[in-house]
C-alpha cells in the first residue's frame, strides 16, 4: 500500500512537471509569433475607425502586463492556468475560461468516446487477425486497416456528409439541432445531442480503429508463439479460454500504456473533422481563433487544455497499470 | 565419378550461398527478405512509378498547372477520353473531339458546351508546348498533346486548369514537402536520440523527459496555431519551406526514440570500447561506428514516417493553413473537392483523391514490408 502511494505521488509529480514543461513550450511559441496582444487589439480597434498611436499601444501593453519580463509572465500564466484561468482573449475581449466552458469537456468527451469505440472494435478484431490462419480474412482485415490510414478522416467526413445530404436531405452537421443550441441541458437536449454526436465519434474512431487493429495484431502475434502459451495448451486449455487467459492479457498491457498517445492522435484530427462537420466544440473554436483572428491567448489556452487531458490520461493509465501489475509499482522511475 | 562431381558441386553451391548469407550486409539481407513479400513488392512498384511520374511531371503533363496554362474555353470541363474509333470510322492515332462553349440568347445565357464529333483532335507525341525548367534544364517538349486546342484527360477545374497536369505537379510538391520534413525530423532525431542513447544516465533521462513532453503536445493544433501566423505577404516558396519545417518538427520525437533505443543496445559492444580505447571522440564513435551499424533500420524508419508527413501536409493545406492555391499540392487538390457542387456536378475533381490514396497506401505497404524485412527474427516468428 505504501509502495503504491509512493508510486502515485511520484507519478503525479512527474505529470505536473510535464505539464509545466509543456506550458513553457506553448507559451514560448506563442511569444515567438510576430506581434502581441496589445498590437492586435488596437489594430482591431483602428479598423473600427479610432485613431491609434504608438503611445496607445504602449499604454495597452502596460495594462495587459506585457511589459513585464518574459519569465515573470510565464510563471504568472502557468499559475493561473492551473487554476483554470487564462485571462481574456486578444480579440474577442471575453474571458477565455468562460468562452471555452463546456466546449472543452464536449471535445474531450467526444475524443474519449471515439477511443473507446476504436478499442472495442480493435481488440476482438485484432485478436482474430493475429490468430486466424485464413489468408483471405487476414488480407482483407489488413486492407481495411490500411484504408483507415490512407483515407483521411476529413475525406471520410466529407463523403458521409455529402452522401446524406443527397440521399436524406439531412446534412448531419453540428452537435445540436437549432432549437437546442442555446437551451439549458435537459432530457430532450441530451437525446438530440446523442442523435448528432455519433457521426463525429464514428469518423474520429475510424482511423483510430485502424491504428489500434495493427497494434493489437502485432502485439498478439508476438505473444502467441511464446512457450507459456504452448505450455497452457499442453495442459488442455484451448480455444477462446486459452487466448483470453494467457496471451491476450500480456499483449494488452502495453496498449493501456499507449492510450494517452492514441488520444493525442485523435486530438490531431479533431479540428479538421470539426471544421467539416461544423461542430461547435474547442477543436473548431481553435481553427476560428487561429484562422480568423490570430488570437494567441485563446490558442495557447486550448492547446494547454488538450495537453492536460493527455497528461491526465497518461497518469490514469499508469495508476491502473500499477494497480494490476506489481512489477510496474516497483519500477517507479524506470 | 559424376556422382562425386555432383556432390562437390552441391557442396560448392551450399558453401557459396552460406558465404553469401554470412557476408551480406544488412541492406542486402533486408532486400532479400523484402523481395519475398508480394504485397510490398507491388506497393514498391506503384510507389516507384508515382515518384517517377511526380519527378518528371513537367515533361509528362501537357500543360502548365498554374493559371498560365489554363484553357479559357473549357472551364469545369469533364475528362476527355481518347478514342480510336467512332461512327465516322477508325483511326490508328487516338483522337478526342472538339469542344466549344457558347453563351447566348439561344442557350438562355448559360454556358453550354457542345461536342463537335466531326472535328477530331488527334493526339500527338512529344509536341512543343508550355515552357518549363526541369532541374535547371529549360524545355518545352511534353510527352503528349493534341494537334489543335487542348486535351484534358482528367478534365479541368473552375478556372480551366488541366487537372491531369495539376495532379502530377501536386505529387511532386507533396513528395518534396515530405522529403524536407523527413530530413529535418531525421537530423533532429539523430542529434537528440544520438546524444541521449550514447551518453545514457542522467543526460538520457533529461532528454527523454523533454521528448516525452514534446510528444504529449497535440502537434496539428499546435502547428495550426503557428501556421495561422504566417503573414499573408509570404510567397508560395516561403510558405512551402515553412510548412516543411513544421512537419519536420512534428516528426522528430518518434524517430529520436528509435535512434536512442538502437544506440543504447549498441554502445556496450566491444567495437565501441575498442574505438574509445583508441582515443576516438564521442562524435567520431557515433558517426563512424555506431550509426553505420543500423543505417538500414534508420532508412526503414524514415520510409515508415513518410506517409504521415504527406498526410499532415494535406491536413494542414486542407484547412487552409498550409499551402495555398497557386501551389499544387495534394492537400490543395483535396481542398477543391469540399463543396457539394463538386460531388453533384464535377465528379472528376475526385481523380487526384484516388492518386493521393494510392500514394499513401503504396507507402504504407512498402513501409510495412520493409519493417518485416528489417526484423531479423521475422522469419522465425511465423
Amino acid at each position: 500500500m505504501l509502495q503504491f502511494l509512493r508510486f502515485t505521488l511520484i507519478r503525479a509529480a512527474l505529470a505536473i512537471f510535464t505539464l509545466v514543461l509543456v506550458s513553457f513550450i506553448v507559451f514560448s511559441l506563442m511569444e515567438l509569433v510576430p506581434g502581441d496582444c496589445a498590437e492586435r487589439y488596437l489594430a482591431f480597434k483602428s479598423s473600427q475607425g479610432s485613431v491609434i498611436t504608438l503611445a496607445d499601444i504602449d499604454i495597452e501593453r502596460v495594462r495587459l502586463g506585457l511589459d513585464r519580463p518574459y519569465l515573470e509572465r510565464w510563471i504568472k500564466w502557468i499559475f493561473n492556468a492551473f487554476q483554470g484561468e487564462f485571462g481574456d482573449s486578444c480579440i474577442l475581449r471575453l474571458n477565455i475560461a468562460e468562452l471555452l466552458g463546456q466546449k472543452v469537456w464536449l471535445s474531450i468527451g467526444i475524443s474519449l468516446a471515439s477511443l473507446v469505440l476504436a478499442y472495442s472494435i480493435a481488440i476482438p478484431v485484432g485478436i482474430i487477425a493475429a490468430t486466424s490462419r485464413n489468408p483471405f480474412l487476414n488480407n482483407s482485415l489488413r486492407l481495411v486497416s490500411y484504408m483507415g490510414l490512407a483515407l483521411p478522416n476529413f475525406l471520410l467526413a466529407l463523403m458521409i456528409m455529402l452522401f446524406s445530404t443527397v440521399m436524406f436531405g439531412n446534412s448531419l452537421t453540428g452537435l445540436f439541432s437549432k432549437e437546442f443550441r442555446d437551451a439549458a441541458w435537459s432530457y430532450d437536449k441530451v437525446i438530440d445531442f446523442l442523435q448528432h454526436v455519433w457521426l463525429p465519434v464514428f469518423i474520429l474512431g475510424w482511423s483510430a480503429t485502424a491504428f489500434a487493429i495493427q497494434t493489437v495484431r502485432a502485439l498478439m502475434s508476438d505473444e502467441i508463439g511464446k512457450l507459456y502459451v504452448t505450455a497452457a495448451s499442453a495442459r488442455g486449455v484451448s480455444g477462446r479460454r486459452l487466448l483470453m487467459r494467457y496471451p491476450a492479457r500480456h499483449a494488452l498491457t502495453p496498449i493501456i500504456n499507449s492510450l494517452g498517445f492514441d488520444l493525442n492522435r485523435i486530438f490531431n484530427e479533431l479540428p479538421i473533422v470539426a471544421l467539416i462537420l461544423t461542430l461547435t466544440e474547442a477543436g473548431s473554436l481553435l481553427i476560428e481563433a487561429l484562422a480568423r483572428s490570430n488570437d494567441q491567448q485563446l490558442a495557447g489556452a486550448i492547446i494547454f487544455f488538450l495537453t492536460a487531458a493527455i497528461v491526465g490520461i497518461n497518469f490514469l493509465t499508469d495508476i491502473i497499470l500499477a494497480l494490476t501489475d506489481p512489477r510496474v509499482r516497483r519500477s517507479i522511475l524506470g | 565419378m559424376t556422382d562425386t562431381a555432383d556432390k562437390n558441386f552441391d557442396a560448392n553451391v551450399d558453401q557459396k550461398s552460406k558465404e553469401a548469407y554470412f557476408t551480406a550486409g544488412q541492406g542486402q539481407l533486408i532486400w532479400t527478405r523484402f523481395k519475398k513479400q508480394r504485397a510490398a513488392m507491388i506497393g514498391a512498384l506503384v510507389l516507384g512509378m508515382l515518384i517517377f511520374s511526380g519527378l518528371i511531371a513537367p515533361f509528362m503533363t501537357p500543360y502548365d498547372p498554374t493559371i498560365a496554362g489554363r484553357d479559357k474555353a473549357y472551364l469545369n470541363g469533364q475528362p476527355q477520353v481518347p478514342k480510336f474509333w467512332d461512327e465516322n470510322g477508325f483511326s490508328a492515332r487516338p483522337f478526342i473531339y472538339t469542344y466549344s462553349r457558347e453563351r447566348s440568347i439561344k442557350t438562355n445565357f448559360r454556358w453550354i458546351t457542345t461536342i463537335d464529333r466531326d472535328a477530331r483532335r488527334y493526339l500527338t507525341f512529344l509536341p512543343k508546348g508550355d515552357k518549363y525548367t526541369f532541374f535547371g534544364i529549360k524545355g518545352e517538349t511534353h510527352l503528349f498533346g493534341v494537334d489543335k486546342g487542348y486535351v484534358h484527360l482528367f478534365g479541368t477545374d473552375s478556372t480551366g486548369k488541366d487537372i491531369f497536369s495539376r495532379t502530377f505537379y501536386a505529387i511532386n510538391t507533396s513528395l518534396a514537402v515530405g522529403t524536407i520534413g523527413v530530413f529535418i525530423a531525421f537530423v533532429m532525431a539523430l542529434m537528440i536520440g544520438g546524444v541521449s542513447g550514447y551518453y545514457g544516465g542522467w543526460v538520457d533521462s533529461v532528454l527523454q523527459m523533454i521528448t516525452d513532453a514534446v510528444r504529449t503536445v497535440p502537434a496539428i493544433p499546435l502547428f495550426m496555431a503557428l501556421a495561422a501566423f504566417i503573414p499573408d505577404t509570404w510567397s508560395a516558396e516561403e510558405r512551402f519551406f515553412f510548412i516543411s519545417m513544421i512537419l519536420g518538427f512534428i516528426g522528430w520525437p518518434t524517430l529520436a526514440r528509435r535512434v536512442r533505443t538502437h544506440l543504447l543496445t549498441e554502445r556496450n559492444q566491444e567495437y565501441v570500447l575498442a574505438a574509445q580505447l583508441c582515443g576516438a571522440s564521442a562524435g567520431h564513435v557515433i558517426r563512424k561506428h555506431l550509426l553505420p551499424s543500423f543505417t538500414s533500420y534508420i532508412i526503414v524508419d524514415l520510409i515508415i514516417s513518410f506517409p504521415y508527413m504527406v498526410l499532415s501536409e494535406t491536413a494542414l493545406s486542407f484547412i487552409g493553413l498550409g499551402l495555398k492555391d497557386p501551389v499544387n499540392s495534394l492537400g490543395v487538390m483535396l481542398q477543391n473537392v469540399t463543396s457539394a457542387d463538386v460531388l453533384l456536378n464535377y465528379q472528376w475533381y475526385f481523380i487526384p483523391v484516388i492518386f493521393f490514396i494510392t500514394l499513401v497506401m503504396a507507402f504504407v505497404f512498402v513501409g510495412d514490408g520493409l519493417r518485416d524485412a528489417a526484423d531479423p527474427y521475422g522469419d522465425t516468428k511465423k
